[in-house]
């Protein structure tokens, strides 16, 4: 393993790919510093600019970007009280109070800190992980990842904030879309409604960036407000001896739930960081301390939510599964590469996997290095008015989504996509669901009908060997508790408490 | 009152929308369980989205109670500048509509304008100044930078 991880380092250290981890890191920490854009938004932003070069850097640009907005949103949330990114929305509950005590500057601090150690901890651990489960998937046939996918989709509906049912109804959107063109199996286009820009399916790029970026900067353009920033001295970012020894067991407790959670499908950096401060609150001697200035709950999620970007890898890479949106960006960023996901892609294209994973190191010291000192940047740039900024935003996202194929087309499907995004978002639907559906949808659609075939048209071969029949059954309990009362009050009390 | 309406409506929708996806995956060929066709499992996913939709109408048919969820139809639709949505969204569809024809340059400009105008501080020429400033670095960076294939419409020569 040692020999691999320095054929990564061999790897992560070309000028190219440093090149690459800095301009991910710093632009993950720049959209996860300015509320609007997430990095869903930015990686599918730049997806078209990875297009010229090679794999590798493209890959370790884009994990860059994802983990650096982890780091980034915790700025927002204690400086304005507004989170950057929707995994530091709890941040804002004890970081924003202890920016108006005047301890802004251990708050950052102590979140720079927090998610350094549990990054680096996260990346050792996908380091660990991923080749045995790798190995162990090599054995997995097309029923047990049809039944995973069932699972995966599943779990992200039952944690989906908001009704379940409605989680379920853009689940199943999501898959249709992605059928949209030509058949995984027989080639024949299919569901184009005559328009030549549908044979090759809706672009990944397009869909997303309406849904979450176009509909969310109409959201926000619905009530321009003026951003308040606290006007207060940063002295010392480095926390004190009492920070660090009242944080030092949340780090670690949110290191290992978020690195955890994260590797589930479904789960990831926004709910690791709610259930974090959710048991902090509960092992704290002082739980009434929380909301009013705790450090412990501004250290565990901010470690939470950054194991968990790194423990996210795990399933994409060895099972090539992804466990949320960003993951699924990724996922289709490897294939418009020409590369295949799945536990191959550690043997085949080692590269990719060991060069993503020594990154990751370098950008952990990177992003230490970053998020320190240019803080005072970074307030700054909160200060640009969000007049100036949306025009910027949206130019980004048209010429991002042109450079694609250089087809208007794909322009209209973000726009449609955009209002249809805000629509949803204004009627309590999720998009995430949709946009996992959606990437999730051909490997769902391959591996059914695969299966089917394979077992002479015969349904039992999903329950009959041991794995799949395993996922099925958690996907059923978990979807059953939208039809049974008693279920539901106990999953509501679940996301309440988180 | 209008919330509990609206999600007996959404119901019906989803309905709707789950069997009209049934019919064009029928129409395309669904196959059979020993030989799924390509219409297969799009079927199947408006099949299920029907089922769900159906769910959506009884739940709230048969329940008396108001809609738990927090959502209030009205509260989440008040208050909204229809006229800033509506005129970002038509300048938008403007550039995908112009782009080919008038090219990168001219038509980014002037939609960079348009969203960049505020009407209450009538900031025409700081916004026409701003535009050109932002077509010039967007030109350097994915023009000339990125080598992006950006269409140069009735000016060949840009």
């Amino acid at each position: 393993m040692f020999h691999e991880l320095f054929y990564g380092f061999s790897i992560a250290f070309q000028p190219v790919n440093l090149l690459s981890c800095f301009v991910g890191v710093l632009i993950g920490t720049l959209v996860g510093v300015l509320p609007g854009i997430g990095p869903v938004g930015a990686m599918s932003l730049l997806l078209p600019v990875t297009f010229g070069v090679s794999p590798v850097s493209a890959i370790i640009m884009l994990a860059g970007i994802y983990y650096g907005a982890m780091y980034g949103g915790s700025t927002t949330s204690i400086l304005v009280n507004i989170p950057g990114e929707a995994a530091s929305v709890v941040t804002c509950l004890d970081g924003y109070q202890m920016a108006l005590q005047g301890r802004a500057g251990p708050a950052l601090g102590i979140a720079a800190f927090g998610s350094f150690i549990a990054g680096t901890f996260g990346v050792v651990g996908l380091m660990f992980m991923a080749t045995p489960l790798a190995e162990f998937a090599l054995k997995f046939g097309p029923p047990e990842y049809f039944s995973l996918v069932c699972l995966g989709l599943s779990v992200l509906i039952y944690l989906t904030q908001g009704s379940i049912l409605r989680g379920l109804v853009m689940a199943g959107l999501g898959i249709f879309l992605s059928l949209i063109g030509q058949d995984v199996i027989q080639g024949t286009a299919r569901f184009t409604f005559g328009f030549i820009g549908l044979v090759d399916g809706v672009g990944l790029v397009p869909l997303v960036m309406g849904l979450f970026g176009i509909s969310e900067i109409l959201l926000n353009l619905e009530k321009l407000k003026e951003r308040i920033i606290l006007k207060t001295e940063i002295k010392s970012l480095l926390p004190t001896r009492e920070d660090w020894r009242r944080s030092a067991k949340p780090i670690a407790r949110g290191t290992l739930l978020g690195f955890f959670l994260g590797i589930l499908p479904g789960g990831g950096a926004i709910i690791s960081s709610f259930v974090s401060y959710a048991l902090e609150k509960k092992f704290s001697r002082h739980p009434e301390q929380f909301g009013k200035g705790a450090i412990e709950g501004v250290a565990g999620p901010e470690s939470a939510n950054n194991s968990a970007s790194s423990g996210a890898f795990i399933p994409l890479f060895s099972l090539g599964i992804p466990a949320n949106v960003v993951m699924a960006l990724l996922l289709g960023a490897l294939m418009i590469h020409g590369l295949q996901p799945g536990p191959l892609i550690l043997t085949q294209h080692s590269e990719i996997f060991w060069g993503t994973v020594a990154s990751m190191y370098v950008g952990n010291v990177m992003l230490l290095a970053l998020n320190l000192p240019l803080i005072g940047i970074w307030v700054q740039i909160l200060k640009i008015p969000y007049k100036t900024l949306f025009p910027l935003i949206l130019l980004f996202c048209l010429i991002g989504v042109y450079s694609v194929s250089a087809n208007v087309f794909d322009i209209y499907v973000m726009l449609v996509f955009g209002a249809l995004g805000y629509l949803f978002r204004k009627l309590n639907y999720e998009p995430a669901p949709l946009v996992l559906a959606f990437v999730l949808g051909p490997m769902l659609e391959k591996n059914l009908r695969q299966a089917l075939i394979l077992s002479d048209g015969s349904i039992t071969v999903f329950l009959t060997r041991p794995l799949s029949a395993g996922s099925l059954l958690i996907a059923l309990f978990l979807l059953l508790s939208a039809v049974l009362p008693s279920l539901q009050k106990r999953r509501k009390k679940v996301i309440s408490e988180e | 009152m209008l919330t509990k309406k609206f999600r007996k409506i959404e119901g019906f929708s989803w309905l709707g929308i789950g069997a009209v996806i049934c019919f064009l995956a029928w129409k395309v060929h669904l196959g059979s369980f020993q030989e799924p066709g390509p219409g297969f499992v799009a079927f199947v996913s408006g099949l299920f989205i029907s089922i769900v939709g159906l769910i959506m109408v009884l739940s709230q048919v048969l329940s008396r109670v108001s809609s738990d969820d927090g959502f209030d139809l009205g509260l989440a639709f008040r208050n909204i500048s229809w006229l800033r949505l509506g005129y970002t969204m038509v300048l938008l569809f403007g550039y995908a509509v112009f782009l080919n024809t008038l090219g990168f340059i001219l038509t980014t400009f002037l939609v960079m304008w348009g969203l960049l105008y505020d009407r209450k501080k009538n900031n025409w020429a700081l916004s026409f100044l701003t535009s050109a400033v932002i077509i010039g670095v967007s030109y350097l960076v994915f023009e000339v930078w990125l080598r992006s294939q950006l269409p140069r419409g009735i000016f060949p020569w840009w």
